[in-house]
């Protein structure tokens, strides 16, 4: 008897869960598996704030219901982490020492956060909010904050800040223009920004950064390079997403800021694509790669890899540009920090 | 005070050590306070491969089965704990090996098959064992270190448990234990975030000053029978019964008394009938296939009214069967095993300590009516450990129930004299003038063989008789629940009895009228109580571990109404829960 094709899908985001779809779709008989690092079912990213202020409940998060896997017979393997991946013999491995054989792959990872390297030194200081773990764990502790530090920013964060104000504590944000995503903003932006937002009462700190941070009791003390000495009793960290590659590395799949990949979104291994937020993509037109974000971006990604695997030969264009509105101020984004101010 | 009622399972290969972590696990929540119910299953095989499972209900309130959904699942072995994954509660939690030596194929790591839900903890067991010991064989306690930890176990009370469990070991035995649990203790505090909400709440003040025995249902038995003055045991080695010939072995001798492992156990049940016949209390113990060999001479002890005691702690058949698997199947061997019209009295304790009970009752009852007694006990009651208060020793009336003849009966000496009660003057072998034939055969007064119509009906009836007897000595069932207008009652027997009555407690909170009851005595059968009880009650429902319903079977020719019948045969104990589920489909 033939062995089924097993179709893997490393990632349980909009592109991950698109190509499972199509892969189910298109092959009845196959096994699709997908694997997240994530031990919590695919959901709405962008909802998380509102899971966190108590607007919503996790139920409300979940893009689909577990069951709905079972049903369509994809197995769902959640909280497992790939750690390496041997292309030449198609198998995966995984951090609790788990091989599992695939016959085509999708990497669909997404982004992971990303930390200004002058302030990588302090991540154990900084709670993040870019996955429900995190979020879950940040629930309980919310009510007993008072005085909160933003650092960074990005476009979401800005969200954040005004849901902790809503709630009435108190914050200092740090708003560093290298650290804005998926935009570099410009002085002129960044002026405007902080103006916005002092207008709201949120203390912007734009010219000025921190060069060290200390715990003291339960709390941390931020000082700045001009000496300045900021208190609050928790650090939130926002300077956006990297793509989330790191296991890759090493494994033969060519890889830069993100996986590599043609217009079709095949790596340099023919059963092996990559879509979503972690795929660099070849544009032959510019000759040059670029890497989409957002959650329609990645569905069409996801759906465009899984039918090119299935044979067809689709291209993917790069998303048009797209108009993001940062505190009134109007920016267009389309490839990764390309910006038209 | 929040209630704390929690499943673990330990669940490994043979040779692991999963069922001695299990056992240090319940001893140390016994010594806490908690109320206990540990179970283990393991192979038929010795070693080497085959699954292992202890399975303990710890709780801070009374409980009586072992509860069917886990809460905690302890992997050492991860292909035996996949097939633990079914009976997992949809909120549990894993503790696993992160690290074994060597990586899983596909579908074989537990880690690959936790679903939402289920929270995940995986902590190195082999790394830290190797770190501890040098060697990995202390995985086992390394486990119990991270579950102390997560849950919120005190360390240094759980040291002082290890401490005792292995107090008969080499010093260097005791450090290696200390220091894996250590390890597991102190990794899993460094570096787990908890996840979960579960803690173990204390129990009640003053409950861990109870003086508390941990026992199994053999073990149990086997102290019944020492406190009953127990004079021999004869008996050949079989699952689940061992451990009492291995109990006796050992303290049996300490008070005089003999152990004898015979051939077979056609062999014991002669040499058990034979010192009944010298005066002397005597037991045997096995299990159906050992049971079905006894049955060619157990008939002599009802024929020549010879005091013998056999336990018959059940497993799944026929044949050899399911070895160390439960199961509820030899009731109607009991009731009738052997050949003639040879009514025996059966008993069937619920559980650890009925069995202590039934121990005592057996020996007084099987002197006092000079017959057989049969004691019915399952795989799960025989190794199911429960930390119980220390049981009542029976007086002196039940130790001494021989019907001794009076110097005028001793004058013209008739040993199988007919009676009202029907219970005649023994003498003991060696009593002056108490001379008599001792026989298989039919039967006069004075046991000379005799194979009359009219000596048979005699003789019959006389033998019969004397066990009606046996129902004054036993006290009624309890009868749990409302006393009238009953919807559903649930009839059962045996080690069943703990979850049936623990769903009926259930379902009367659920607002079903559901009352329960369980005779302890099986044969001859306490029929005024059970009726009294099957008339209030719309539908009887008797759940029980066969296939065909051997005790609906047993008790429909008493009750004449139909019944409805619960049964499995899955090699477990029933839970309570798949009673309560078809209490409530039946009650709609």
């Amino acid at each position: 008897m033939q062995k089924k094709d097993h179709y893997v899908i490393i990632g349980n985001g909009p592109a991950g869960n698109k190509a499972a779809e199509i892969f189910r779709e298109n092959d009845k008989n196959a096994r699709v598996t997908i694997i997240s690092d994530e031990g919590f079912p695919f959901y709405y990213r962008h909802k998380l704030f509102d899971f966190l202020s108590g607007k919503i409940t996790d139920d409300s998060l979940q893009v689909k219901k577990y069951l709905d896997y079972k049903k369509n017979n994809i197995r769902l393997r959640l909280g497992q982490t790939v750690t390496k991946i041997d292309p030449a013999n198609r198998i995966l491995f995984l951090k609790h020492m788990e091989k599992i054989g695939y016959t085509n792959l999708i990497l669909a990872t997404g982004g992971t956060r990303s930390i200004i390297p002058s302030l990588a030194g302090f991540e154990k200081y900084f709670s993040f909010m870019t996955s429900y773990n995190e979020a879950l764990a940040l629930k309980p502790v919310l009510d007993g904050i008072k005085k909160a530090i933003v650092i960074g920013g990005d476009l979401i964060s800005i969200k954040f800040i005004k849901m902790l104000i809503n709630m009435g504590k108190d914050v200092s944000f740090f708003l560093c223009k290298e650290g804005f995503w998926p935009i570099e903003l410009t002085g002129k932006m960044s002026e405007n920004i902080a103006s916005r937002m002092e207008k709201e009462k949120i203390r912007t700190i734009l010219d000025d950064y921190p060069v060290n941070i200390v715990q003291t009791g339960a709390g941390y003390e931020i000082i700045t390079e001009k000496g300045k000495k900021i208190k609050g009793d928790i650090i939130f960290y926002f300077t956006g997403l990297k793509p989330d590659i790191a296991f890759i590395k090493g494994s033969g799949i060519d890889t830069a800021k993100g996986v590599l990949v043609d217009k079709y979104l095949k790596t340099n291994y023919k059963n092996i694509y990559a879509c979503g937020d972690c795929a660099q993509i070849y544009n032959p037109e510019f000759k040059d790669y670029w890497i989409s974000t957002g959650w329609e971006n990645a569905t069409l990604q996801g759906e465009t890899a899984a039918l090119n695997l299935l044979g067809e030969h689709k291209i993917i264009k790069p998303v048009p540009q797209k108009i993001l509105e940062v505190e009134g101020i109007k920016v267009n984004t389309s490839w990764w920090k390309e910006i038209q101010e | 005070m929040a209630e704390t009622d929690i499943v673990i399972e330990i669940c490994g290969s043979s040779g692991e050590g999963t069922i001695s972590a299990g056992e240090i696990l319940a001893r140390h929540m016994s010594g806490l306070g908690f109320e206990i119910l540990s179970f283990d299953s393991y192979p038929s095989e010795i070693r080497g491969f085959g699954k292992c499972v202890a399975h303990c209900r710890i709780s801070n309130k009374k409980i009586m089965s072992p509860g069917k959904y886990t809460d905690i699942l302890i992997a050492l072995n991860d292909i035996h704990s996949i097939s633990q994954l079914s009976s997992m509660k949809e909120d549990g939690i894993i503790i696993y090996d992160s690290k074994p030596p060597s990586f899983h194929e596909e579908d074989k790591s537990i880690a690959g098959w936790i679903e939402p839900g289920i929270t995940a903890y995986g902590i190195p067991f082999y790394n830290l064992a190797q770190k501890a010991t040098g060697n990995s064989r202390n995985r086992n306690i390394v486990a119990l270190g991270a579950l102390a930890a997560l849950f919120g176990i005190n360390d240094n009370g759980f040291k002082a448990s290890i401490k005792q469990r292995y107090a008969s070991k080499k010093r260097s035995i005791i450090e290696s234990n200390l220091n894996s649990f250590a390890e597991g203790f102190n990794w899993t505090k460094n570096n787990i975030t908890k996840l979960d909400n579960l803690f173990f709440e204390k129990p009640e003040p003053g409950k861990t000053a109870l003086k508390r025995l941990m026992m199994s249902g053999n073990q149990a038995f086997a102290q019944g029978a020492l406190d009953s003055n127990l004079y021999l045991y004869a008996g050949y080695p079989i699952t689940p019964a061992t451990k009492i010939m291995e109990i006796l072995a050992k303290e049996l001798p300490k008070r005089g008394g003999i152990m004898i492992q015979t051939e077979d156990e056609l062999s014991a049940i002669g040499n058990v009938i034979g010192a009944g016949f010298a005066g002397k209390r005597a037991m045997t113990a096995t299990s159906g296939p050992g049971f079905c060999l006894m049955t060619e001479l157990s008939g002599l002890s009802v024929m020549a009214e010879v005091p013998a005691v056999i336990v018959n702690s059940q497993r799944g058949g026929p044949s050899t069967g399911l070895p160390t698997k439960t199961e509820q199947s030899d009731l109607n061997l009991a009731l009738a095993g052997g050949s003639g019209d040879s009514q025996r009295i059966i008993l069937a304790p619920a559980d650890i300590k009925e069995c202590y009970k039934c121990a005592c009752l057996a020996f007084y009852l099987a002197e006092k009516f000079q017959t057989l007694v049969v004691v019915l006990l399952d795989f799960f009651l025989s190794n199911s450990i429960r930390n119980i208060k220390a049981p009542e020793k029976p007086d002196k009336k039940m130790l001494n129930a021989n019907l001794a003849p009076s110097q005028d009966e001793i004058n013209d000496y008739k040993r199988f004299k007919v009676t009202k009660n029907g219970i005649s003057p023994r003498s003991i072998p060696g009593t002056a003038g108490g001379m008599f034939i001792a026989t298989g055969l039919e039967h006069d007064e004075k046991g000379k063989p005799s194979y009359t119509a009219e000596a048979h009906k005699k003789m019959s009836d006389k033998r019969y008789r004397k066990l009606s007897g046996v129902l004054k000595e036993i006290p009624h069932p309890e009868w749990i629940g409302p006393k009238k207008n009953i919807k559903i009652g649930i009839l059962t027997w045996g080690s069943t009895a703990g979850a049936a009555h623990e769903a009926t407690l259930k379902a009367g909170e659920m607002g079903i009228r559901a009352a329960f009851m369980q005779p302890m005595l099986i044969s001859p059968f306490p029929v005024k109580q059970i009726k009294e009880f099957s008339d209030q009650c719309e539908i009887i429902l008797v759940p029980e571990l066969n296939y065909e319903g051997q005790f609906a079977g047993y008790i429909a020719k008493y009750l004449e109404r139909p019944i409805k019948r619960l049964n499995m045969i899955t090699g477990l104990p029933m839970s309570a829960e798949d009673i309560l589920d078809e209490i409530c489909r039946i009650a709609g």
